[in-house]
């Protein structure tokens, strides 16, 4: 009963939940004002990683710029880039990696805000045999997809360590290898794998790879140039609502994940994990730059760091793939 | 119909309390390794899971109700298409090929590739789930019905010619009561599958089902959902099996029919050239349907490329040695997993059939583990036989094997049925032994279901082989998939969904002539 009570409170919501029925069938839920539908596709499932977008939803800060926002999740097997070069979302959460490797296949992108202004990549060990430095890594076996294997070579081309003094077993993308010793380390983000240790009660080593050079914006806002030509309403009005929901996020992030679990109780979330990836997450999400601009700023010199490390990944990239006039607008306002 | 082993079922009491005490001991079994392996969070004891799926029970069974629901509309949608495809092939038998030549080609688009588009295509929802699901089952119910819709005695037709009626009656009379065997055989391996292709589905964004929990409790390393998850929808997929087996001994009261057919009328002979045209048909049916879909659907370039696309990579684009090499690595890299598996997975899914008929007794245990181990899903099992075999060759083997095996079963133990009473009962006036009656009539029949399920395990075993390798081992063409996607390099995407459906279809082919060798000696009405 209640559940139904919500869904008709947050309109948006239904066009993400009741809608699952309502889309095969051909007719879409009716538009509660008159208000511009928009989605948003995430880049996972639902999670405390976009607790922010639920605020935004949840307090009404999208209907009040006149939008009703989707917010479509990821998965596995669900690349953000399709949806928006398709049109069929407005906004996706990409990263700058991906991003440039979009774009170098012929995608229109531009990066219009960075949610995580330091990479989540992490090196997570166990105390017992710790990786605490790159240096460390020689002579480990660490599980990760080989698709990340540029990721370590730039990692390892940062710090001076000879990548092929580091054996890379690949593993599914689960903390299981490490714990059951068929790893040393992982090559995973802060905020997952190593809180669902926590949870379990068991201590990790973290080694933030942003610590060590990896300058590279994640979860990063991405839009077509065409978008950005002639939706600039809607983009402004999208991110003026991530802004305020970011920050209402950082304000209480226990507040954020229980949200979280309320608006997605089919997820089969725990409030714990949440709280603590939500609370993990400020960190990358907040720094110096974000409390003087705004959250989702960038500077020249973070973007120039990025491009160097991007080169390392082999991506060629010139400043014009961030584009700030968004954000600029948003926080002008 | 004689004793022949049914699985589970039609037992006396006295196999019914052996399979009873099989059974627990496979459970009981099961508590003491999981206790074993606690720190390595591979593995949840029954007792734990009985606690998580008590604790969770709304969350389970609302997560169930969505899975359950696309995975039923996959399996309504897919089988229909499969009789609808096998009616097309029998009105117009020199069809046949065309139609199941694209049907196994469309079977082996690797999910990898096809989720995301289908994502598109539908948009938010549930149609991506529907569709996997129905694109699991489509050809495993294909295949067996059109094998079925042939396995009836030369005379039959006659007798309806005699009565001066034509092809429409011979379909209705006797084909489709021929066939109900086999179309049975095939809804039974389809059940699981389409449970197992809506979970897939939810790969692809998806707000809530059961895939949507996998992935949340395998990455928050919470071994007792994992594996509550599993165990449901093992559970699911046995329900399912034996409904369907049940209704199909409700419906199949007759004794199968003595086939004799008469060998195959003159210039009906394929030569090379007709097997070569029939190819190149094949091939021109994809290109067209690939494309078309392309223009219908209006999919973007961007991530959509057409069969040009693909060509021009391969073999014009200045990077085309490039491109050929790297597929050409992670080939050779799947091939080593693919082929070992393939093969032990036909040996043990008929070895256990035989096994079955020999010692009835195993059957009552063996046959509900049998179908749990293809039900469980395999993104469950993967951590636990890669932590027990390890990353090397063996852990994907048994796992490809394990998702030929099943199938192969099914098959094997209908066809085994298959064999005429009457002969039978020839042998039984002989007294001749069960090994005698297996060797020279069981064996004899079962063959057409035999050499359908090998069929069938080519694209099966290539999408074992490439789910694992996107999911756990990191390797060959299933993680080169990956990777391209997610770098949206779809150019290679498509390139490796290209050189994977052509090299199953070869493989299909292959399987194809071996089978018609044999077939000529033993069901030489199978061919066409």
């Amino acid at each position: 009963m209640t559940q139904k009570l919500r869904l008709t409170r947050r309109g948006l919501m239904a066009t993400g939940a009741a809608g699952l029925g309502a889309a095969t069938l051909g007719f879409s839920p009716r538009a509660a004002r008159a208000q511009t539908q928009v989605a948003l596709q995430l880049s996972w499932l639902h999670s405390a990683q976009f607790a922010g977008s639920y605020i935004a939803q949840d307090r009404g800060f999208w209907a009040e710029e006149g939008l009703e926002v989707a917010l479509l999740p990821g998965g596995p097997n669900a690349p953000v880039e399709p949806p928006v070069v398709s049109g069929t979302a407005l906004v996706g959460i990409s990263a700058a990696d991906y991003t440039a490797a979009a774009v170098e296949q012929g995608a229109p992108f531009k990066i219009l805000g960075v949610a995580m202004q330091e990479n989540p990549f992490v090196i997570a060990s166990l105390p017992a045999n710790p990786v605490n430095t790159p240096a460390d890594l020689v002579g480990k076996r660490i599980g990760m997809a080989l698709a990340n294997t540029p990721v370590l070579q730039a990692l390892c081309t940062l710090n001076d360590v000879d990548i092929n003094e580091i054996e890379i077993i690949p593993t599914q993308y689960s903390a299981q290898p490490l714990l059951s010793g068929e790893v040393d380390c992982l090559l995973c983000w802060e905020t997952d794998l190593p809180v669902s240790m926590a949870i379990e009660g068991i201590e990790s080593v973290t080694m933030l790879m942003a610590d060590h050079g990896y300058a590279l914006h994640s979860q990063t806002y991405i839009a077509t140039e065409d978008s950005l030509a002639n939706r600039r309403a809607e983009l402004v009005g999208l991110m003026r609502g991530e802004v305020r929901g970011w920050d209402a996020y950082r304000a209480d992030t226990d507040a954020a994940a229980a949200l979280t679990l309320e608006m997605f109780p089919d997820a089969g979330l725990e409030l714990e994990t949440q709280q603590l990836q939500a609370e993990r997450q400020v960190p990358l999400m907040f720094s110096e730059l974000t409390d003087a601009n705004g959250f989702g700023w960038w500077s020249d010199e973070t973007v120039a760091a990025n491009i160097e490390t991007l080169a390392l990944l082999g991506r060629t990239v010139t400043p014009d793939l961030w584009d700030r006039s968004i954000l600029e607008e948003v926080h002008g306002a | 119909m004689s004793g022949v082993a049914l699985p589970a079922t039609h037992r006396g009491d006295g196999t019914g309390w052996g399979t009873a005490l099989g059974l627990a001991l496979v459970v009981l079994g099961w508590e003491l390794a999981a206790r074993a392996l606690t720190g390595s969070y591979v593995l949840a004891a029954p007792s734990q899971i009985i606690a998580w799926l008590i604790e969770n029970r709304a969350l389970m069974l609302r997560a169930l109700g969505e899975t359950i629901g696309n995975a039923a509309a996959g399996f309504v949608l897919g089988n229909l298409a499969a009789l609808v495809l096998a009616g097309i092939a029998l009105a117009w038998p020199s069809s046949q090929r065309i139609v199941t030549g694209v049907a196994l080609v469309v079977f082996c688009l690797p999910l990898v590739a096809t989720g995301p588009i289908l994502r598109v295509i539908f948009g938010p929802g549930d149609g991506p789930q529907v569709a996997l699901a129905a694109l699991a089952v489509y050809y495993t119910t294909l295949i067996p019905l059109l094998v079925g819709l042939r396995a009836a005695p030369a005379t039959w037709f006659d007798l309806i010619a005699s009565y001066g009626r034509g092809r429409v009656s011979a379909l209705i009379h006797v084909r489709l009561m021929a066939s109900l065997p086999y179309l049975f055989a095939g809804l039974q391996i389809a059940a699981p599958a389409a449970f197992l292709g809506a979970m897939v589905g939810e790969f692809t964004g998806a707000e809530r089902g059961m895939g949507v929990l996998t992935i949340r409790a395998m990455r928050a390393l919470d071994v007792e959902m994992t594996w509550a998850l599993a165990t449901v929808a093992t559970a699911v997929a046995i329900v399912a099996y034996l409904a369907i087996g049940a209704l199909a001994r409700r419906v199949l009261k007759d004794a199968p029919p003595i086939i004799l057919a008469p060998p195959r009328a003159e210039g009906a002979e394929a030569g090379p050239l007709h097997h070569l045209l029939s190819l190149a048909a094949v091939a021109a049916a994809i290109v067209a349907l690939w494309g078309g879909a392309i223009a219908l659907f209006d999919l973007n370039p961007f991530f959509a490329k057409g069969p040009d696309d693909v060509l021009r990579a391969l073999i014009w684009a200045p990077n085309a040695a490039d491109l050929r090499a790297s597929l050409g690595v992670a080939l050779g890299e799947t091939a080593v997993f693919l082929l070992p598996g393939y093969l032990a997975g036909l040996a043990a899914g008929a070895g256990l059939a035989i096994l079955f008929v020999l010692a009835p007794a195993v059957a009552g245990t063996a046959m509900p583990l049998a179908i749990a181990l293809r039900s469980v899903p395999i993104v469950t099992t993967a951590p636990l036989i890669v932590l027990l075999l390890g990353r090397g060759a063996t852990g994907t083997i048994v796992l490809v094997a394990i998702m030929v095996f099943f199938p192969t079963l099914v098959a094997c133990i209908h066809g085994l049925r298959q064999a005429p009473g009457q002969v039978i009962d020839v042998f039984d006036s002989y007294a001749a032994g069960r090994l005698q009656r297996l060797l020279r009539v069981r064996i004899p029949a079962m063959l057409p279901a035999f050499f359908a399920a090998a069929r069938m395990g080519v694209p099966a075993s290539v999408l074992a082989v490439t789910v694992v390798e996107w999911l756990a081992t990191g390797a060959g063409l299933g993680s080169l998939m990956a990777l391209s996607a997610s770098l949206s390099d779809y150019t290679l995407l498509w390139s490796a969904v290209a050189l994977t459906a052509a090299l199953s279809a070869l493989g299909y082919a292959g399987v194809g002539l071996i089978e018609a060798r044999i077939l000529r000696i033993y069901a030489p009405e199978q061919l066409v």
